[in-house]
């Protein structure tokens, strides 16, 4: 079997000269310094933990660059360099027949520069973690673990409660493949929900793939995710962390080592790091209908078991939140009626409310009782339509897989 | 007083390899990670006369260093400094009767008695980027880097920022994004960036205006020191205080992220674990057995006991450690320590401050301390030297 070494040597420039290391001067010599350092260890007979000592100066460096000022203002040129240091990391991991742990952790590596950094060199992270992931797959042995893990979904499937019966004032209209002209008439323009049944069952990811924990495991299981712990985001003690698919199927979905804590796998944007789940989902059509470009809008993958909370919010976009595996429930209130929900006065979360909507103080938020709203349970196959700033209410009722699109 | 120096030194900032006397350039790297203080090789001018060195700046991959004895000078070590035999090693600003240096990794900014000038490290010009006239009056030096009459030099252009003149500041710490200002009266303020604490005012927005600590009213505070994103201050009466984030231990507060990752480090054979504080075991049973409180970011100022019945004198901050001094000589460090910054002979980091062993062995007494991104340099003197001067003890 060809070494590992031998499938990624070929994806990289032939030597030095032809390896790019163009920056604006952001950022400083220094740096540049440490990079072209970097780059010709690559190419010399250099020792990897030379190497992966350059590496992680680079990423530190970088690291901190990254973590200055507010995300949206980092320079996309720290972000590069970031990708670089994660480039050289990963290599300097896989010249000398690593073993599958460190093969593991170049993994996670490349995903940390997906995550974190920008495309480099044709966004060479990703070409690279597709060659770990198949060498991986060569190494191991099937799993006979898929029997017993499917009656644990199971099992799980059948303990977790479901809602009191949605009363029909209050459901969310439902309507089958309508028109692109009909949509935009009857929901789009005057911004009504509305589910839509039937505009995704051509999706790959209900017939040729069809999602479920093996396929993901299989597909994605060394895959690093950010996943949020927690009951919901407006908790004290909820946080972020970061942790490969199969560590969070085995805590949080299958909960493995019995932590008692939720963990979400909640807006990420899991298809451009793993395009594999990108092509078993396609854009629906109706986005068409909105003023931006198809390359704006954003795709969020969420992913998690049954209990998962999202609490009240608005959104600045329009959404069709289809829904893959299991079910959720969703209320919705207008924005008209945002004086009811007594939204927060921070400004980092002024878009959400602060009322628990399964849950409402009543002593505290009087008014709440008295906001109208529409809810449903959304099933494998819907798109619910929220419309632009339209307050929402989730909570998934068994294991869950919903894809968003976020567009205007 | 001599100067000692741990922690990152992938320029040679620290210290540099003995050269085969081949002439300036050199294939031989710089020793990265300096875990054990090494002593900074004394300054050589052109008139092969061995220069004190008076005070230390640091940026990420520079050192400069200030001779105020006779005519005063600068020298520079680091990116872009070669040091030979041969080369003084003085930079090609000229620098001579500067009395105050400001580095930050870009520029670099001398305050002479009559004008402050702001060079580009990057561009390597015949002239200053910014400079500024100031007038020399009896009063004294308002110049204080990066204080100047009437505001402050930023760490990027434009340079001159102004600062309300009722303020009267005394020091001014500038951190990656936001700066902690100490007036006349030993009140603190501070603004920039506070989505990590840094701020101190009990939240995580950001202030554009100098803006009062106000948990630290009425405790007129003496120094005062900004990391990449905590901050620091020493009270009259020697009580130190932090706030920020404390995602490495920076704070000396329990530190999730740090108990986490040093599990795991535990965890893995044949990983490089120097930790020697408490054995791995038994920190796993602790968090088991306790519900333990982490802080990971301190919004309000908090006291911290660096060891108990001390008092500071002296306090630095790197990017992501805190290093303080005590009146009885003692170095203590803590927070991020993967480059070897908190000189406890380990590349650990460490929530818990630590005193630096090295100097109590020798037996030197520190009498200040700078820290730079990712290194701590200290001045100490022998012991003898410090008993001749009157000293109050404590039986710390």
């Amino acid at each position: 079997m060809a070494s590992l070494w031998s499938k990624i040597s070929p994806v990289l420039p032939a030597n030095e000269d032809q390896f790019p290391l163009k920056f604006s001067d952001k950022v400083e010599l220094s740096v540049v310094e440490m990079l072209q350092q970097s780059r010709k260890q690559l190419y010399g007979d250099i020792t990897s933990s030379s190497r992966l000592l350059n590496a992680q100066i680079i990423l530190d460096i970088s690291w901190e660059k990254l973590n200055t000022g507010t995300w949206r203002h980092v320079d996309k040129e720290w972000r590069r360099v970031y990708s670089y240091g994660c480039l050289f990391k990963v290599a300097a991991l896989c010249c000398e027949s690593p073993s599958e742990d460190k093969i593991l952790e170049a993994v996670r590596t490349c995903d940390m520069g997906l995550i974190m950094g920008a495309a480099i060199m044709g966004d060479i992270l990703q070409v690279i973690v597709r060659i770990l992931q198949s060498h991986i797959r060569t190494l191991s042995s099937t799993k006979e673990e898929d029997e017993s893990e499917h009656a644990e979904v199971k099992r799980i499937k059948i303990e977790s409660p479901l809602v009191s019966a949605i009363k029909e004032e209050s459901a969310v209209l439902r309507i089958k493949c309508p028109s692109l002209e009909s949509f935009k008439t009857n929901f789009l323009l005057p911004l009504k929900p509305v589910i839509l049944e039937g505009i995704i069952d051509h999706w790959p990811a209900f017939n040729k793939h069809p999602w479920s924990i093996e396929y993901l495991r299989s597909v994605a299981g060394c895959r690093t995710v950010p996943v949020e712990v927690g009951s919901r985001y407006t908790d004290e003690d909820w946080s972020q962390t970061l942790l490969t698919v199969n560590e969070f199927i085995d805590r949080y979905v299958l909960n493995k080592d019995g932590v008692k804590a939720l963990g979400y796998l909640a807006q990420h944007q899991l298809f451009d790091q793993i395009p594999e789940l990108k092509d078993d989902i396609r854009l629906p059509d109706y986005c068409c209908l909105g003023e931006g470009d198809e390359e704006d809008i954003t795709v969020n993958a969420w992913f998690g078991p049954g209990g998962t909370v999202s609490p009240l919010h608005q959104d600045p976009q329009q959404n069709f939140l289809a829904q893959v595996v299991g079910s959720k429930y969703i209320r919705l209130y207008s924005p008209e009626d945002t004086g009811k929900l007594y939204p927060h006065q921070s400004q980092l979360l002024h878009n959400t409310s602060q009322v628990q909507v399964e849950n409402p103080d009543a002593e505290r938020f009087p008014e709440f009782a008295r906001a109208p709203y529409l809810e449903c349970v959304l099933q494998p196959g819907d798109v619910l339509f929220i419309p632009v700033r339209h307050w929402h209410y989730v909570r998934s009722l068994e294991l869950s897989f919903s894809v968003s699109f976020w567009w205007s | 007083m001599r100067w000692f120096g741990f922690g990152f030194n992938a320029f040679g900032q620290i210290c540099v390899q003995e050269k085969s006397g081949r002439g300036e350039s050199s294939s031989a790297p710089h020793q990265v990670k300096i875990s054990h203080p090494a002593e900074l090789s004394s300054h050589v001018d052109r008139s092969r006369c061995c220069l004190k060195t008076s005070q230390i700046r640091v940026s990420w991959s520079r050192r400069a260093s200030l001779h105020l004895e006779g005519d005063s000078c600068l020298s520079l070590a680091g990116f872009g400094e070669s040091v030979s035999s041969e080369d003084c090693g003085i930079s090609k600003i000229e620098s001579r009767g500067c009395k105050d240096v400001f580095i930050s990794e870009s520029h670099l900014t001398l305050a002479f008695p009559d004008r402050i000038e702001t060079w580009d490290l990057q561009k390597r010009e015949k002239s200053p980027s910014w400079s500024m006239d100031i007038k020399t009056d009896a009063e004294g030096s308002d110049v204080n880097l990066p204080l100047v009459p009437g505001g402050y030099i930023a760490l990027k252009p434009p340079f001159y920022c102004t600062l309300p003149g009722h303020l009267k500041a005394r020091s001014l710490a500038l951190g990656a994004e936001h700066a902690v200002l100490l007036t006349a009266t030993g009140a603190v303020y501070s603004w920039g960036l506070g989505s990590h604490g840094q701020l101190g005012h009990g939240g995580l927005t950001s202030e554009e205006e100098p803006r009062v600590v106000e948990a630290l009213w009425g405790m007129p505070m003496t120094h005062v020191a900004t990391g990449g994103w905590h901050s620091a201050c020493i009270s009259d009466g020697g009580d130190l205080y932090v706030w920020g984030w404390n995602e490495s231990g920076q704070l000396g507060l329990p530190s999730r992220g740090l108990r986490k990752s040093q599990q795991k480090t535990s965890q893995q054979t044949g990983e490089l674990c120097c930790d020697t504080s408490t054995p791995p075991d038994e920190k796993l049973k602790e968090e088991e057995e306790h519900e333990d409180v982490f802080i990971s970011i301190q919004a309000f100022p908090a006291l911290l006991d660096v060891s108990s019945s001390c008092e500071i004198r002296a306090v630095s901050c790197g990017s992501r450690h805190t290093a303080a001094v005590t009146t009885t000589g003692d170095l203590y460090t803590w927070g991020w320590g993967e480059y070897g910054q908190l000189g406890h002979q380990t590349v650990t980091s460490s929530d818990e401050p630590q005193r630096v062993e090295f100097f109590r062995a020798e037996q030197m007494r520190v009498l200040d301390v700078v820290c730079g991104t990712w290194n701590t340099f200290a001045a100490a003197v022998k012991e003898e030297v410090a008993c001749a001067e009157n000293s109050t003890k404590c039986t710390c």
